[in-house]
């Protein structure tokens, strides 16, 4: 991997020119070095929604392989993965025990280990948080969320239990809003990649960590007058004010494994779709949801970009939020998804297409990371992936025989392989996701709800 | 129960203790003491809906109130730059999604900070301040000395004006008298800049730290203590109070007078303030953005239909049959002295012609909204328009449940709790092709033991609405058999259609109550729980005493020991 160094090292090597402003010392830090085996580097979550087709109403599970650990048949589902298998670690039946039921409960459940608490949201934080102070807290960003088709339905594009998983690992326990807009995205994580802005990008950045400083100090002030959730909430904002000043004196060089990717058109598809209903109310979607398929392949190009660039350790894809109400029209489906899960009556054709779909587009993602060499090895060898969803069968809500997947080989993550957990008396999901934390190096016993831990899962390595 | 759970509020959380007490309330009917909270904290899930006992506690005193440090919401975000900096371009809907919490986005407990939330206070700021100082004209508005600067001729030098233009940016900003060290560490950040970029650049600088500044963000309020030893919030405070709640925006000058004049003191000055405001247009913009959000219009242009049974549902009917709301409600709010009941039993409507085809009415031409009367045979009030029966519903087919939910739920505060997870578990959503009618189709949870206790109240509220299909048209029958829209409804009694039930709905108690908490969780950041019954007697009181008058309510909210004083400091 290359070697990183501030932002501030490169633009003034890209650009050549003497630049009067007080911070120009190198401030390079040393790459952590990999070995098969050691602990996991990256960790990426991908959520797609309403399970899968667990039991297609005659009793066939059109997800689950067949065969065993080692010589297995992928299902008609996720025979799209079938190029990727090798690095496939395919969990089946485990359950949400810990969660209260539902699309919410679910949602909450199965990044955190926990049931709701009072304000819907789980009542810890979600492992890629947790993972994220292990490995990511002295990155430019110390975690990256992104939605493709989010808000929809109910929730109206409000942060609700039914589209945020994300939990913050802080005091106050706070839900985090993935970002939509892909433009917005690129810009943020890419826009100061490009050494030919670098005179105006510098001065940008001068003029904008002096703000910063003004509104620290102005927070500080604020918070040493409150107390109790007002001050909490005060300083939860100067934490982050002073995160943004620390990422904007890091970003990464361009490199072979580390370039921005190709920027494309998405003029077509509105990432507001959905959101912001009280303010206009009449968004046609029917281009957004079309553009659906290019816009989640440039959003996992980015994804990858900004773990292989080392801008953040800790991702999370969501496809959509539990309320799956938009169409695919590129699959020919006119109705949403929700629809074919159980609103118009369970669907099971329908559905297998959705979730076929989705192994493809995960295949894709696993490809990518995969290509990246990062010298003998590559990004997805270092990185840990999981597959998951809030609910195991769309038509009852039932959370059994949850269709979950790792991929990777970061920790040791051993792939080519599936096992069934459908007989053993533990069959709690905590214990996978204690399990993952151990390829982090994180050995504590219990994460989620303890009533619902055991012990972690060996068969991972 | 198919959709249920995810359709209207969200239902889903519950702690196993809440879900069994809301289950037995269940049973019983509907608790007849208006206890329910609101529709949208029990559709958070959270535990605090299902206050059972709401008789104020002893000693509803002074000093009792609750005043969270609040955040400006996006809405008011728009609102504010617009009228501080000329900016109409709403660049607050660049901002992260706020918790739902009480419905509105708006409750303090829950406007938690994320880094994606800082990080685009600072790009929506930098947009914002370049379109403020782009041109001479622009900046001259923030300071006639500044376009001066800009066009070569200056008549004071660049610090003088600065000083000028920063004193009166952030006094308007801030929303209150600003001290000089302020505008100085404004002004020496400024001069950084200047140093090595235009003036322009770093008067746009001052105005980006400004607009991310806690002291625009959020809305402090220190108070000070009166005469009479009461806290109250001080005369700036105060108006901002007044300007945010019934405008979303920054006071304006008489507001701002009335604070520096001592008379936002005492409540009739309060009052007064109230009720010259909602004369101003943008108090209606504000009833808008609360109906957006109590009422499931937001989406109509996007329902998803299928085209071919469906053929009249275009999203352009979807955007008039949301107009034909707000009209309504606009309309009878701040124009006719119109009341919650009233609204809800309505005798007319508002429609263009486009509209009236789509509903079949004769007689009315063109593209404006003018006044009609409906057919008290199959609509009336606003719980019948074609759009409120049809936002609720997310595909092609009716679903009594959903519709039973949301008018539990958000007009009557009654929560509609989840089943437990083992019933869901043994109960399979019905096929569409199972049976000709939602109504059959749907019986099976009044029949079935383990969901009969809820169903009980829920369904038959559905299906007396059944008369209206899943575009919000009339229709006698469903697959030719018959809609039989006659039920029983616990709490309600029998009701013989939905022009009865929209009847004995506007009617209930409960309603009342019910809207008059939404209107003060929205009005006070809060979400006023079994904690609040102090508060909540007093409003409910208030809205009756002003015989439910809708604006009426709206300048009592003003009124209340909430909204006049700050809690004693402990």
């Amino acid at each position: 991997m290359a070697r990183r160094i501030s932002r501030r090292t490169l633009l003034r090597g890209a650009g050549g020119v003497a630049i009067a402003l007080p911070w120009l010392e190198i401030m390079g830090q040393p790459a952590r070095a990999w070995a098969g085996g050691t602990t996991a580097q990256r960790f990426v979550t991908m959520y797609t929604p309403g399970g899968s087709v667990i039991n297609d109403g005659s009793g066939n599970n059109r997800w689950r392989p067949s065969g065993t650990e080692t010589d297995f048949t992928l299902s008609s589902i996720l025979m799209p993965l079938e190029p990727m298998r090798h690095k496939l670690l395919i969990y089946d039946g485990l359950s949400l025990l810990s969660s209260n039921g539902h699309h919410n409960g679910g949602m909450q459940s199965w990044l955190s280990g926990w049931g709701q608490g009072s304000d819907g949201f789980g009542r810890g934080p979600s492992i890629d948080q947790v993972i994220a102070g292990l490995i990511s807290a002295d990155k430019p960003m110390r975690s990256l969320q992104v939605a493709v088709r989010w808000g929809t339905g109910r929730t109206h594009g409000l942060v609700h239990p039914l589209n945020s998983p994300n939990l913050e690992d802080a005091e106050g326990n706070n839900p985090i809003p993935p970002r939509l807009d892909p433009q917005a995205i690129f810009a943020s994580l890419f826009s100061t990649l490009d050494p030919s802005t670098a005179p105006d990008a510098l001065a940008r950045v001068a003029r904008k960590k002096s703000v910063l400083d003004y509104v620290d100090r102005g927070l500080n002030g604020l918070s040493s007058r409150l107390s109790g959730g007002d001050k909490q909430r005060v300083d939860q904002h100067l934490t982050k004010v002073r995160e943004l000043e620390q990422a904007l004196d890091e970003m990464p060089p361009i490199s072979e494994v580390c370039y921005a990717p190709e920027l494309i058109d998405t003029s077509d598809y509105n990432p507001d779709t959905g959101l912001n209903s009280n303010l206009a109310g009449d968004i046609l979607d029917l281009d957004t949801d079309a553009s659906i398929p290019k816009v989640g392949k440039f959003m996992m190009d980015m994804l990858v970009m900004a773990l292989a660039c080392d801008i953040t350790g800790v991702a999370s894809f969501q496809w959509t939020d539990t309320e799956a109400k938009h169409t695919f029209p590129w699959l020919d489906l006119p109705n949403h998804h929700h629809y074919y899960q159980h609103d118009g009556g369970f669907a099971p054709d329908q559905l297998e297409k959705i979730y076929t779909w989705y192994a493809g587009q995960h295949e894709y993602f696993l490809q990518q990371l995969d290509a990246i060499d990062l010298g003998g090895h590559s990004l997805l060898d270092e990185t840990v992936v999981l597959f998951g969803s809030e609910v195991a069968q769309p038509s009852n809500h039932n959370q059994e025989n949850m269709p979950f997947m790792l991929a990777g080989g970061g920790g040791g993550l051993r792939g080519g392989r599936f096992l069934r957990h459908a007989d053993l008396a533990d069959r709690s999901h905590n214990n996978l996701l204690l399990a993952i934390l151990r390829l982090f190096g994180d050995e504590r016993e219990t994460f989620g709800n303890p009533e619902f831990c055991s012990a972690p899962f060996s068969d991972l390595t | 129960m198919p959709s249920l759970h995810t359709s209207v509020g969200n239902v889903g959380t519950h702690t196993a203790v809440v879900a069994v007490w809301l289950m037995s309330s269940c049973y019983v009917g509907l608790p007849q003491d208006g206890s329910g909270v609101d529709g949208n904290s029990g559709a958070d899930g959270g535990s605090s809906t299902s206050a059972d006992d709401t008789s104020p506690p002893e000693g509803c005193v002074a000093g009792r109130s609750s005043a969270p440090l609040r955040r400006l919401t996006r809405f008011e975000y728009n609102n504010v730059v617009r009228d501080l900096l000329g900016d109409d371009t709403s660049p607050g809907n660049s901002l992260p999604s706020e918790i739902s919490g009480n419905g509105f986005g708006n409750d303090a407990e829950t406007q938690t900070v994320s880094s994606l939330l800082v990080e685009q206070y600072a790009t929506v700021s930098e947009g914002i301040a370049k379109r403020a100082t782009e041109s001479r004209d622009k900046l001259g508005a923030l300071a006639a000395c500044a376009a001066e600067i800009e066009a070569g001729t200056p008549t004071a030098d660049e610090e003088t004006c600065a000083r000028e233009l920063v004193t009166r940016l952030i006094t308007r900003a801030f929303r209150r008298p600003v001290a000089d060290a302020e505008v100085d560490e404004l002004l020496s950040l400024r001069a950084a800049i200047r140093e090595s970029s235009t003036f322009a650049t770093s008067i746009a600088t001052v105005i980006e730290a400004v607009l991310q500044s806690s002291d625009f963000l959020y809305r402090v309020e220190v108070g000070e203590v009166g005469e009479d030893g009461r806290r109250r919030p001080t005369g700036h405070e105060m108006a901002t109070r007044l300007s945010l709640f019934l405008w979303g925006s920054i006071p304006d000058d008489d507001l701002l007078a009335a604070a520096e004049a001592g008379d936002l003191v005492a409540a009739d000055g309060v009052r007064a303030q109230a009720e010259r405001m909602l004369q101003d247009p943008r108090a209606r913009v504000v009833a808008r953005h609360f109906f957006d959000n109590l009422l499931p219009i937001g989406s109509l242009a996007t329902l998803e239909r299928d085209a071919t049974r469906y053929p009249l549902y275009t999203p352009q009917i979807g955007r008039l049959m949301r107009e034909e709301t707000q009209t309504l409600l606009e309309r009878e709010i701040f124009e006719n002295g119109g009341t919650w009941p009233g609204v809800l039993t309505a005798e007319h409507t508002y429609m263009n012609a486009e509209l009236a085809a789509y509903y079949g009415v004769t007689g009315v031409e063109g593209e404006a909204f003018q006044r009609v009367d409906v057919d008290t045979t199959q609509r009336l009030g606003m719980l019948t328009h074609a759009g409120v029966v049809a936002g609720t519903i997310h595909s092609n087919e009716t679903n009594p449940v959903v519709r039973g939910a949301f008018l539990l739920e958000k007009i009557m505060c009654q929560p509609t709790p989840p089943p437990t997870p083992d019933v869901f578990d043994q109960v399979d959503p019905p096929n569409p092709d199972s049976a000709p009618t939602a109504r059959e189709r749907f019986s099976q949870h009044s029949e079935d033991p383990k969901c009969a206790g809820c169903h009980a109240v829920m369904d038959p509220i559905g299906f007396a609405l059944e008369n209206y299909d899943a575009v919000g048209r009339w229709r006698d029958h469903e697959n030719d058999v018959l809609s039989n829209t006659k039920v029983t409804i616990p709490g309600l009694g029998d009701v013989s259609g939905p022009v009865e039930l929209a009847r004995k709905v506007a009617q209930d108690p409960r309603t009342h109550a019910c809207f008059a908490v939404n209107w003060a969780n929205f009005a006070y950041g809060r979400t006023l729980g079994a904690d609040d019954a102090c508060v909540r007697q007093d409003i409910e009181e208030a809205f009756a005493a002003a015989d439910h008058d809708v604006a009426q309510l709206l300048i009592e909210l003003t009124q209340t020991e909430d909204f006049l004083f700050l809690p004693e400091e402990s």
